[in-house]
């Protein structure tokens, strides 16, 4: 069976890292980089990961409005999205779940536990 | 699944491997009872096929063994006789299950199938740990005989730690898995818990760390001692690990070691963002504060509320949070807000500094390179020499003596303070004088702590006393060397310097070629916390010298690289008559059964696929080198005795003689012989004999430094080599430990056959010769060891001769 790929969006290096880090080494997946929406877009239409995780604070073009975008384009459309946010509401919840998103999860994660919250809400398992 | 089937019936033994790999397990066989022990506590087996007659040790004794350590794996006894007495004998010795042979092979697999799944549905329904009991049907929980009276936090607290008892719990995992969304909780609020839950612990009798912190990180149950632990989280990784508690201890481990690196490389950046908001704090103070600064003050404050959590310092983000809310655009602040303001941001600089402390004191161990290509194994760190010692005046002496040998040096005055800075700063070497605490065992049970650390910590011992059974103690739990007070600094420091070098020099090391770097990093990184030397290259054209240079145990080939490939480089080691039997293992992208089998039919020991996975890696390495070390060990230590066998003594002591040639030194051999061994073979059983010979190898391995020889020379002769020490030194030293050895042995004897200690004293005889003065060569040298030892005994016994 092949890896994982997911592309994680962030615009600050030391978080980009830190989240390969832990995605990588507890789960097993490969890890796609990003630093802006714009980046995100390209990678996620040439490359067609399996999942994106996406920050919702960015300079330029914030998550949601690049969530919106992926979600225009019928190549990326059905690519799950898990947003990375500081604040989760349960109205917050609600909201996302309409849009379409696959889940929230919020800043700062759990070093150890973000590879399994990426995976419960995306129904992969850990198994390599 | 892994079996390990312990038969001394080399057909029985070859029909039950075919039987076995045919229903797809794992198969490895032991030819007797001891090679079966040293397997079981090397590797993980999930079941043991058990003969019940084995040489050495019978099939019974060996179950006992097996779970008087605690071992819980099934275990299937194969009889040969089918009577009720030796199954019931089995079954109380701790077996699950017997087969009466000739055995079917249908009924066998069943039966083994049978245990398997019984190992499997096992669940506990009383969480435990140690004396602490928790039993979730009545909620009720106890330590011992007391029962405790929780709240139902404290309650919730402790089960989620014994249901899920390696892993590491940050406060806000804590606080995740507890706290309900509504009760807008605090890290406070969690800390009061645990110390709610800590206290009634300790008054229930719990050791007052049961719960115990992890600096920086959160808290975790204690964790148990012994060897077993690291063993199971390895089988855990293996499986893959599916739940929380298959993200073991050691991939929680390696992901912090690596965050911590990602928080060294980015301290810089991280001070920025604070310097950004001290700006915005100096202009707000002034009244100054532009939006363009107070936009970026905001962004970067969001940053590190999101971020900083992750790196440990949970209070950092909330002062984050605090700030970021502070500096809504559109909102004009009061000077009390101000000042909150102020002190919030001095907090967070506070908390950074903090984690800059401990990060660098994690670097010793974690210490990385800048070129990839370089070999590691002079680290560029200056040492850090932890002094455990209550003299403060002393410890000064040290430390100034420390600087002069290139060493950091910090100093504990207390046990605590010791452990705490041992966690901290992992000290390179320890400097321990045992009077630290009122209570000897005390004081030694760090050091057997520091013998468990990973790697292991060296330690010398720098005590007022000279005492004898003291010494044995600190040999036993690994202290290399015992120095008196009365030394001066430089001379300690001197020993200190050897001790390190000592260890440096045992460490295992790898060497990895694979033309990218990051890759290279990621190895090095994940190897290193084990104590393995890792040696990197990016260009296969310098492999030799590399090779040549660092002389690894292990190989680890990239199959495509620019140039040479992996498998010609394979090629070329298996075809060169010095490191033909180097263990390889192949990093690859491919793993299409056309490569996997050009992978292993050019000699490859092993392969793993990219990317690679941390923990999988990290035991597939450590179990080859720990099957590398157990070969070693079968063809070097003599498994009675657990000396050197001859075979390697002859290499070592001709390696000193030659030494002591060229240096000019002396060298001084002595051989001893147990009387009793000789004279009374027809009274006493091979038991009697086997358990003397034992207490002699471990009492004289125990004795002397382990540079030194320690062997078993022929049945019943050891040999000693020591390299400069002349004749009369070695003769007063033999002296005194033959005199202990006598007490031991009638003890001994005493307990095993009470009559005989008066009619059958047990005697020695010892012959000493030096180099070059009795002997230039190891058999002229021997033959004059010998000599002495026969005149020895025609004059009495009790008799060392020269």
């Amino acid at each position: 069976m092949t890896a994982k790929r997911i592309l994680v969006v962030d615009n600050e290096q030391y978080i980009q890292e830190i989240a390969e880090i832990c995605l990588k080494t507890v789960a097993g997946w490969h890890v796609l980089l990003a630093s802006s929406g714009e980046e995100c877009l390209r990678r996620a239409a040439t490359e067609q990961p399996d999942a994106i995780l996406l920050d919702v604070m960015m300079p330029d073009m914030d998550g949601i409005t690049t969530f919106q975008k992926l979600q225009e384009n019928s190549a990326t459309r059905t690519i799950p999205v898990i947003l990375l946010t500081a604040k989760i509401q349960s109205s917050d919840r609600r909201r996302y779940a309409q849009m379409g998103l696959t889940a929230a999860i919020a800043k700062p994660f759990d070093p150890l536990n973000l590879a399994i919250e990426v995976a419960t809400a995306l129904g992969w398992t850990l198994e390599q | 699944m892994k079996i390990l089937v312990v038969e001394d019936d080399k057909l029985t033994a070859e029909a039950l491997v075919v039987i076995l790999t045919h229903q797809n397990y794992t198969v490895e066989t032991a030819a007797d009872g001891e090679m079966g022990w040293q397997l079981i506590e090397a590797f993980a087996y999930d079941l043991i096929l058990l003969d019940v007659t084995l040489p050495k040790l019978d099939g019974m004794k060996l179950c006992q063994r097996v779970r008087s350590h605690g071992y819980q794996m099934p275990i299937l006894l194969l009889t040969a006789h089918d009577s009720s007495h030796e199954k019931a004998m089995g079954l109380d010795a701790g077996a699950d299950d017997y087969v009466v042979k000739p055995f079917d092979p249908e009924e066998l697999t069943a039966r083994i199938r049978a245990l398997l799944r019984r190992n499997q549905v096992t669940s506990q329904l009383v969480l435990e740990w140690g004396d602490l009991q928790l039993d979730p049907r009545s909620c009720e929980v106890s330590y011992g005989d007391n029962p405790l009276s929780l709240t139902a936090k404290e309650y919730s607290l402790l089960e989620l730690f014994l249901r899920n008892s390696c892993r590491v719990f940050s406060c806000g995992a804590l606080l995740e898995n507890l706290w309900s969304f509504e009760e807008i909780p605090s890290d406070e609020a969690v800390r009061t818990h645990i110390k709610g839950l800590r206290q009634k612990l300790k008054m229930g009798g719990a050791p007052p760390d049961l719960i115990e912190t992890v600096y920086g990180i959160g808290y975790r149950l204690k964790q148990k001692e012994g060897g077993k632990k690291q063993k199971e989280t390895r089988r855990n990784q293996r499986e893959g690990g599916d739940s929380l508690a298959g993200v073991g201890d050691a991939a929680q481990r390696q992901t912090l070691i690596l965050i911590s690196k990602v928080w060294q490389r980015s301290q810089e950046r991280v001070s920025e963002q604070v310097g950004v908001l001290e700006q915005a704090v100096d202009a707000l103070r002034r009244q100054e504060l532009d939006q363009p600064l107070q936009l970026r003050a905001k962004q970067e404050a969001h940053t590190l509320a999101g971020a900083l959590g992750t790196f440990g310092l949970s209070e950092g983000s909330q002062f984050a949070r605090r700030i970021e809310q502070a500096l809504q655009a559109n909102k004009s602040l009061s000077q009390d807000e101000v000042t909150h303001l102020d002190n919030w941001v001095r907090s967070l600089r506070q908390e950074i500094d903090r984690l800059n402390r401990i990060s660098q004191g994690e670097s010793k161990t974690t210490r990385q390179d800048t070129t990839h290509t370089s070999i590691v194994a002079n680290d560029a760190a200056r040492p850090l020499l932890l002094i455990v010692d209550r003299d403060r005046s002393l410890a000064q002496k040290l430390i100034a003596a420390a600087a002069v040998w290139g060493f950091d040096a910090e100093v504990a005055t207390n046990l605590m303070e010791a452990r705490d800075k041992i966690f901290l700063e992992s000290p390179d070497v320890v400097i321990l004088d045992p009077a630290i605490s009122e209570v000897t065992a005390d004081s030694l049970s760090l050091l057997a702590e520091l013998k468990k650390q990973v790697p292991p910590i060296p330690a010398v011992i720098f005590t007022a006393h000279n005492d004898l059974t003291e010494r044995l103690e600190v040999a036993r739990l690994g202290g290399r060397t015992c120095l008196q007070k009365s030394l001066p600094a430089e001379q300690v420091l001197e020993a200190v310097n050897q001790v390190l070098h000592q260890a440096e020099q045992t460490k295992t090391g790898i060497m990895v070629v694979d033309d990218d770097p990051t890759l290279l990093a990621i190895v090095r990184s994940l190897l290193e916390p084990w104590g393995i030397r890792v040696a990197t290259l990016a260009d296969p054209q310098q492999f030799w010298q590399v090779l040549e240079a660092t002389s690894p145990d292990l190989l680890i080939l990239d199959i495509e690289m620019p140039q040479i490939s992996g498998i010609d480089l394979c090629q070329v080691v298996r075809n060169d008559a010095h490191w033909s039997g180097l263990p390889i293992l192949f990093l690859t992208a491919h793993t299409d059964s056309d490569t996997v089998n050009q992978v292993f039919s050019v000699g490859a020991d092993d392969f793993v696929s990219k990317p690679i996975v941390g923990p999988e890696l990290v035991t597939r390495i450590i179990n080859r080198l720990e099957r590398i070390r157990l070969v070693h060990n079968l063809a070097e230590i003599d498994s009675l005795t657990g000396v050197a066998t001859r075979q390697k003594a002859t290499q070592d002591l001709d390696r000193f003689l030659r030494l002591a040639k060229r240096q000019q030194q002396p060298f001084c051999l002595a051989i001893l012989e147990l009387d009793l061994l000789r004279n009374s073979d027809c009274d006493k059983s091979i038991v009697e004999k086997d358990e003397m010979l034992r207490q002699i190898g471990q009492l004289l391995r125990r004795s002397f430094p382990i540079e030194d020889v320690v062997a078993r020379w022929s049945e019943e002769e050891f040999i000693v080599g020591v390299y400069g020490m002349k004749k009369h030194e070695g003769i007063q030293q033999l002296n005194q430990l033959l005199e202990t050895l006598r007490q031991q042995l009638d003890r001994v004897l005493n307990s095993i056959q009470p009559a005989a200690k008066s009619s059958n004293p047990v005697t020695w005889s010892a012959g000493v010769a030096q180099f070059p003065v009795d002997g230039e060569t190891l058999s002229t040298l021997c033959q004059s060891a010998h000599t002495a030892l026969y005149q020895a005994k025609r004059l009495a016994r009790n008799r060392l001769e020269s």
